[in-house]
């Protein structure tokens, strides 16, 4: 065929990747009878799951239809974490001595796609991936050199998916991947012989990114204004002074003394250790706010009680809530969540209804449940754009996208898709939760935070990748498809597009078929016809070509790029 | 007057002073006045090159001269960069106190762009301000200042977009394209690409209100495969694509994902033929070596993009090209000389490349970073700070000169407002005004482009001749 000559040798090298183990998404057996809702649709379903998952299937959205929303959420929460540790300590066994050790970045990223492709604890893995895009590291930074500490630290974020977000502050603080991120791991004490003061970068990372953010919030995250109409700060430079204070003194765990702290294999995926030596033990200055019991951590501490204050002191902030429930649902359901969702959401942040504050677990289900993100979307601002990865694992499991060899072994994903797990250029993550595209969206005072990622560069990566997944990386690829060198073969990733190649003589079965399987259903009338008459331009012996045709339209459609 | 204020009165006269009394400026105002604003049919292009995470540009242009290096030293500890090791720079207009200045020993090429080609200048101690401030006004806080300083993502987007709100909506060479392409100007400018161009994602920098910007990978736009064919079933395949992205849509997110998507069709085939042409064995247009990095690789690009300006039939453009990794609170000693070494060999070798076309006087190029660094260091690292160095090369740069006062590097001295952290002595509107200026922005539309301008009284640092 002609018409594929212009993929080029490269393009497929680029894109190499495979799949293995593990059965259909998190569906299970239903055992809970809910009482009496309104029936679930597929298309209902559908949207459950691409905001709970990596991306709908079909058996699970039956799952749900079964289930009810809110027994299957339940039952998400049960399930334990699926780890990318362990994967990556077996592949670095298999490792011949010497080996560029660096490249155990592969196998996480071959975990992490694995994980959000066939793990059984889907919501729990969505959730933590939310995290790692709120409390951010990178292995584009000197993290490059610790990829267990890397793999080590996402399996943190999804073992507290569901625990306490005070417990996570601490989890996060003293993990050592973000001690070398952030440089908390080695901050000293103040020498003020030598013009040495305490690194602020954490301390000022974590409130301004992770927990509280720069301006104060009311309870429905909106920001509150002083008389003259501008932004209170939450805090200012002496407040990160204070805190920088407190984070001093951490290094890699097990060294005799703070300055004989080396990273080892091991340390890396312990908490990082107090040394007392390097601990500032003065008063520090944290935050002020109504219903702060103290704004000063008094002199004299040890290093774990300053730190227990400190985490204290933000936790207690009135801003934690708003600030990580708005973001919570951006990630998950919407990007411009009304202030009333927000509130409800952060109500329960603030009381999980036994009284206990910012357990995960019940917000997260509030999320979920809110009516906001329940009934079927008709605002012009519901939703949110995919991100690149996202749209990849969402047509990947839709497709039950597997390789020969069981990886999924994708080396350079941004470079095909323009974004991996971990991968972000700064702390400040892929995008900004306050991004707005210039356009009606700037100017409604709206925000798209994922179309940071919507360049023309990159949207043309993904929708060339979509191509060549819809002409070539299936079960029966079209005529002119380039050769995959026989290295390479074992771990390509193939979609199984074997149900629409069956009614492929049929455009409207065809096009249909492809609905059910990305959108529940529900694509729009003109998109189908567009796909129904481009299908009916080629000869309907030609099953695999139909096929791709339509798959192609279909996923590289504005619609498919909405999360509704 | 001590020493310090009156040299800065000095050096204030001397470089930007006079060289702005010799300056465009008066040149633009009686074009302005008279009518015979230009119809911007030469070509100019300005190229930011953003040093993402905030470059210690205190280390970049050092202080050499025994009095002023010795603060220096005491100030930056472990962090001080060598006497001896420092790259002399040996201005056109002497600094009148005798303080001198050097290059960190990674910059050889900038050293060399300054002194034999005087195609180089210094902007000293750049920073976002809303109007001049004082030590005392700033511990008074009886001026307005800029909000969140010494925050990464704010003090960006403050450099970007030169706004005093929190919130900012346009960026300064996005409202430079708005207003050349718009009624502002008696003769818009007209042209089938759009005028910024960015090879380094999205940036507030380039966001118009009126102009939107278009993004390339670092090698040049991605040609959407299958659409581009002559054959009937790609022919089909292009109008059925184009008709679902010109479908209508129900949400904001679905309408601004096709508007980028079809701006990519729009423009990747027209980009990527004439890449391809200039790119051709017989075309060569340059012969110089860019560095295989990143930023060498988009500056690469960005002069084939030049080479390839008649072809693309553009008069005006902005380019977008960045590079990260300065935001050094750990390990500065060890990572600075590789991050100051890759700047200074891909500027270099871009001025280089602009000078074998012929077209050195028409692009200008210009660093930006976040913020300068602490002069206190955390140990081996420093932090977030405000004032900084800027570079600014060209063949219209009135060059070998260092504009601004560089400030006194004193802990707790006259522009320390804590930790070594300098009050900027120029305010980003006032460095983005000079461009723009030269860039062909009328003077009455400065304001628009650097909303505080009218704050300052030097419209136009004069490092740029018309």
């Amino acid at each position: 065929m002609n018409v594929l000559r212009v993929i080029a040798a490269t393009a497929l090298a680029a894109v190499l990747a495979a799949c293995g183990g593990g059965g259909g998404g998190g569906s299970g057996p239903p055992v809970v009878q809910p009482p009496a809702p309104p029936a679930i649709s597929r298309a209902d379903a559908f949207r459950l799951l691409n905001q709970a998952t990596f991306g709908a299937t079909e058996a699970d959205a039956q799952a749900v239809v079964s289930m009810g929303y809110e027994a299957w959420i339940d039952q998400q929460l049960q399930r334990p974490a699926s780890l990318e540790l362990p994967h990556v300590q077996a592949a670095f066994a298999a490792y011949p001595p010497g080996a560029d050790f660096t490249r155990l970045h592969e196998d996480r990223i071959d975990i992490w796609l694995r994980n959000a492709l066939y793990a059984p604890d889907q919501l729990r893995q969505r959730v933590a991936f939310a995290l790692s895009e709120i409390m951010v590291i990178s292995q584009l930074s000197p993290l490059v050199g610790y990829p267990w500490g890397s793999a080590s630290y996402y399996d943190m974020l999804a073992r507290n998916a569901f625990g306490n977000f005070r417990v996570l502050m601490e989890d996060v603080t003293l993990h050592p991947a973000m001690g070398v991120y952030l440089s908390m791991l080695g901050n000293q004490k103040a020498d003020a012989a030598r013009n040495i003061r305490p690194d602020e970068n954490y301390a000022r990372e974590l409130m301004q990114l992770f927990t509280i953010g720069l301006v104060e919030l009311d309870p429905d995250g909106s920001i509150r204004r002083d008389g003259q109409g501008n932004p209170i700060a939450t805090y200012d430079q002496q407040v990160i002074e204070g805190f920088a204070h407190v984070y001093t003194g951490w290094n890699f765990a097990g060294a005799p003394s703070f300055d004989l702290a080396r990273p080892t294999i091991q340390n890396q995926m312990m908490p990082m250790q107090a040394y007392a030596e390097q601990h500032d033990t003065g008063t520090k200055r944290v935050l002020g706010y109504p219903g702060a019991t103290f704004t000063q951590i008094p002199a004299g501490q040890t290093p774990q009680q300053d730190l227990d204050d400190a985490l204290d002191n933000i936790f207690r902030h009135p801003n934690v809530a708003p600030f990580i429930s708005r973001q919570l649902i951006q990630r998950l359901v919407a990007s411009n969540p009304s202030p009333q969702y927000v509130e409800r959401v952060a109500r329960v942040f603030e009381n999980d209804g036994t009284r206990r504050r910012g357990e995960l677990s019940a917000v997260v289900k509030a999320i979920l449940l809110d009516t906001e993100a329940r009934t079927a979307p008709a605002a012009a601002t519901a939703g949110r754009l995919d991100e690149p990865l996202l749209r990849l694992t969402r047509i990947w499991r839709a497709y039950g996208a597997r390789s020969q060899s069981g990886r999924l072994n994708v080396q350079n994903i941004p470079g095909f898709i323009g974004q991996g797990p971990l991968q972000a250029p700064s702390v400040f993550n892929f995008f900004s939760p306050f991004y707005a595209p210039p356009g009606e969206i700037l100017d409604q005072g709206l925000v798209a935070p994922e179309a940071q990622l919507s360049t023309e560069y990159l949207t043309s990566l993904l929708t060339n990748y979509f191509f060549i997944l819809s002409f070539c990386y299936n079960t029966a690829p079209v005529q002119g498809c380039p050769a995959v060198p026989p290295a390479l073969a074992p771990d390509l990733v193939l979609i199984d597009t074997g149900p629409e190649r069956a009614v492929a003589a049929d455009s409207a079965a065809l096009v249909q078929r492809i609905a059910d399987r990305l959108a529940g259903g529900a694509i729009s009338p003109a998109l189908r016809a567009e796909a129904r008459a481009m299908v009916d331009r080629v000869p309907a012996s030609e099953s695999s070509l139909r096929a791709a045709e339509a798959l192609y339209l279909v996923s590289t459609s504005p619609e498919l790029a909405l999360q509704r | 007057m001590d020493r310090i204020n009156r040299r800065r009165f000095l050096k204030a006269l001397s470089a930007g002073g006079l060289a702005c009394a010799f300056g465009r400026t008066p040149q633009a105002a009686f074009a302005a006045a008279s009518g015979t604003q230009a119809a911007f049919d030469d070509y100019k292009a300005l190229v930011c090159v953003f040093l993402f995470g905030g470059n210690d540009s205190f280390n970049m242009v050092v202080p050499r001269s025994p009095v002023e290096y010795a603060e220096y030293a005491a100030a930056r500890q472990n962090l001080a960069i060598a006497q001896a090791s420092l790259l002399p720079l040996n201005p056109l207009v002497p600094d009148p106190d005798g303080a001198r200045y050097g290059l960190h020993p990674s910059l050889p090429e900038i050293a060399q762009l300054f002194e034999q080609d005087e195609a180089c200048a210094v902007v000293a101690n750049v920073g976002p301000l809303i109007e001049p401030v004082t030590k005392a006004q700033f511990q008074a806080r009886s001026v307005r200042l800029p909000p969140q300083l010494f925050s990464h993502n704010d003090q960006q987007d403050q450099w970007h977009a030169l706004k005093g709100e929190a919130t900012a909506r346009s960026g300064w060479g996005g409202r430079v394209a708005d207003v050349i392409t718009g009624p502002q100007v008696p003769a818009p400018l007209v042209q089938p690409l759009a005028v910024n161009l960015s090879l380094s994602g999205q940036s507030l920098f380039q966001t118009g209100l009126t102009a939107p910007p278009y993004t390339m990978g670092a090698t040049g736009p991605v040609e959407l495969f299958g659409l581009e064919g002559n054959d009937p079933l790609s022919l089909a395949r292009r109008a059925a694509f184009d008709a679902v992205l010109g479908a209508s849509y129900g949400t904001v997110y679905e309408r601004a994902y096709a508007r980028v998507q079809q701006s990519a069709r729009r423009s990747a085939g027209t980009i990527g033929a004439a890449l391809a042409a200039v790119r051709s064995p017989n075309a060569a247009p340059f012969t110089t070596a860019f560095p295989a990095s990143p930023l060498g690789t988009q500056l690469r690009t960005v002069a084939e993009m030049i080479a390839a300006r008649d072809a693309l039939q553009v008069n005006r453009q902005i380019f977008f090209v960045a590079t990260g990794g300065f935001d050094t609170h750990d390990a500065q000693a060890a990572d600075q000389p590789g991050l100051l070494g890759n700047v200074s060999r891909g500027l270099a070798a871009f001025y280089r490349a602009t000078a074998e076309m012929g077209v050195a006087s028409r692009v200008t190029t210009f660093t930006q970073s976040d913020f300068g660094r602490t002069l206190t260091s955390n140990g081996d690292g420093t932090d977030h700070a405000w004032g900084g160095n800027q570079l600014v090369i060209g063949g219209a740069v009135a060059g070998r000169r260092i504009y601004g006062s560089y400030p006194l590097l004193r802990i707790d001295g006259p522009d320390d407002v804590g930790g070594g952290r300098m009050i900027p002595g120029i305010s980003c509107d006032q460095y983005a005004a000079t461009l723009a200026a030269w860039f062909g922005v009328p003077d009455a539309e400065l304001a628009t482009v650097a909303p505080h301008i009218g704050n300052f009284t030097e419209r136009d640092l004069g490092f740029l001749a018309a």
